[in-house]
């Protein structure tokens, strides 16, 4: 059987699981698909409701878009945090979910992880186009120059995050802990990354403390949080509507090929096994 | 040799039988070990080849490894020694039904089954009509297949698995599903099958029929290949060592 007849074949296989995940998912809800809207919603709610009405956090108006408010400059980490956070958390438990297909028939088991990844990834996308229009609607026009760079690192974030799940789906086959483990540490990543405040808060209890030891500040630790990177960028091309810092933009691209590589090599040495360790 | 399907050669596999398995962390790092298992030996330096257009049955008892030398020619499972070289499109018949998924209606899951089984979409939609006649579920087609009876369920998956249209079809022991009337058919499709030239490899239990559809048999027993050849001498021998 040639290469090629073997790619189209779980293309397909990968579009019809995709699908199976949107389909099935919201099978039987009066809302259907709007769903998927409805926990960014309601998160974006609440977070809005503490931090400017109860705690007052006022991050800086976009530059140069000119926008001050809070549930949209919210939103614009908090989308890419949960898209992140469902990939990893959903991709994490397929190999298990699939477990009586895994030992009946054979095909790329990736696919699972990958269609996993796509029908969370077409969520985010609805998500993140209402967004934009939200934006732009309250006064972001210029948000709409920035979509192409935005659906770039949408991907990028995707093969980061799709990485990750590879290799955590396998390490979750040999140890259940893995999952359980890795809903805390989603849970508190939350927080160690700069999505219900800015980072400049961060970097004020930075300089107050002074370095670490040698040159290193409590912010240089911060921000080797990945996901700080990749919310930084976003909130560039989204909030302020301007080019994102450089350096942040090589710590995402680097970010998502260490991720990706080190996922596909953890499973592909795994894979032939699993069908006996499940 | 080029008419050869499915060359398996000096294949062994082995499986861990575990006395202690720790796949949660704790007692992982408590007994300070993953695992305490015992090597078990399912197949033993089996060979064997397989010519195209050739139905072979594979009897054996329970547990003399004929699933396990399925799913190594599936893929499923790898062999630790030796090595499976298979000519032409595959199809397994391990288990049907699997990957169905119960939300969703009968005619998604022909379309999701089918390509998980390798059909291409235009392929299924070809074929649709086909494998829902075959199955005879028609009118519940666009139910969630969640209020299929079991038996219904098994012969839509069925139907699907066996219009996959394979070079080589591997069969394990699912031919005893449905009804009367529905095996008959069944074995209406095999006899079509072999017709059109696929090599099939089935394992079963009902000797009479393995006698009447295949060109020789390979009797297994602990993982040895005690006998292959002509049906009527391989059944002899499997019945003459296994009666008391
Ligand atoms: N995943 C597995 N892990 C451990 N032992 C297994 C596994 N699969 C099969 N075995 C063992 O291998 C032997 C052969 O099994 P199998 O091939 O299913 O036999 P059968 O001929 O009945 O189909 C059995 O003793 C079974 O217990
Ligand atoms: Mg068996």
């Amino acid at each position: 059987m040639s290469i090629r007849v073997n790619v189209r074949r779980y293309r397909e296989l990968f579009v019809n699981l995709t699908q199976r995940e949107l389909k099935g998912k919201y099978k039987r809800t009066i809302l259907g698909q709007l769903w998927s809207l409805a926990n960014p919603l309601a998160l974006m709610v609440v977070y809005s409701f503490v931090f400017t009405f109860i705690i007052r956090m006022t991050p800086e108006p976009g530059d140069p878009s000119g926008l001050d408010v809070f549930p949209l400059w919210l939103l614009c980490g908090l989308l890419p945090w949960i898209f992140f956070s469902n990939v990893v958390n959903q991709g994490m438990g397929t190999l298990l979910a699939n477990e009586s297909l895994i030992k009946k028939v054979y095909f790329p088991r990736s696919v699972l992880v990958l269609s996993s990844s796509a029908a969370i990834a077409v969520n985010w996308l609805v998500e993140m186009s209402v967004l934009v229009v939200a934006l732009a609607l309250f006064g972001a026009w210029t948000v709409f120059l920035w979509l192409p760079m935005l659906v770039v690192f949408m991907a990028l974030l995707a093969v980061f995050a799709t990485g990750i799940a590879l290799a955590l789906s396998i390490a979750n086959v040999y140890f259940r802990d893995t999952q359980y483990f890795v809903t805390i540490a989603l849970q508190l990543g939350m927080y160690m990354a700069p999505i219900i405040y800015p980072v400049s808060l961060v970097k004020v209890q930075s300089d107050r403390i002074g370095p670490l030891f040698a040159n290193v500040t409590l912010l240089d630790i911060y921000r080797l949080n990945p996901m700080e990177r990749f919310i930084a960028v976003f909130r560039r091309l989204l909030y302020d509507n301007d080019w994102p810092a450089f350096d942040d933009v090589i710590a995402c691209v680097l970010w998502a090929a260490v991720a990706i590589t080190l996922g596909m090599l953890v499973f592909s040495r795994n894979q032939k096994k699993l069908a006996e360790i499940l | 040799m080029s008419d050869i399907a499915i060359r398996v050669d000096h294949v062994s596999k082995k499986f861990r039988l575990y006395k202690e398995r720790n796949q949660s962390l704790k007692s992982a790092i408590m007994r300070g070990r993953t695992s305490v298992h015992e090597d078990f030996w399912a197949l033993k330096d089996v060979s064997l080849d397989v010519v195209r257009g050739q139905t072979v049955g594979l009897v054996g008892d329970n547990g003399s490894g004929k699933s396990t030398l399925l799913k190594c020619m599936a893929k499923i499972l790898y062999p630790d020694k030796g090595s499976i070289t298979m000519k032409g499109r595959l199809a397994a018949l391990l288990e049907v039904g699997s990957g169905f998924h119960p939300e969703l209606s009968g005619r998604d899951n022909v379309y999701l089954n089918g390509s998980i089984l390798g059909m291409s979409r235009r392929e299924i939609e070809m074929k649709f009509d086909e494998i829902v006649d075959f199955s005879g579920v028609r009118e519940f087609i666009d139910q969630p297949v969640k209020n299929y009876s079991s038996g219904m369920y098994v012969r839509l998956g069925f139907s699907v698995a066996i219009h996959v249209d394979p070079d080589i079809l591997l069969v394990d022991e699912v031919l005893a599903v449905g009804d009367e009337s529905f095996q008959a058919k069944c074995a209406e499709k095999f006899v079509e099958l072999r017709k059109a030239g696929r090599t099939i490899v089935i394992v079963s239990h009902a000797l009479g029929t393995l006698a009447s559809m295949c060109d020789s048999l390979v009797w297994l027993q602990h993982g040895d290949v005690m006998a292959t050849g002509d049906p009527a001498t391989v059944i002899a021998a499997y019945r003459g060592h296994d009666g008391p």
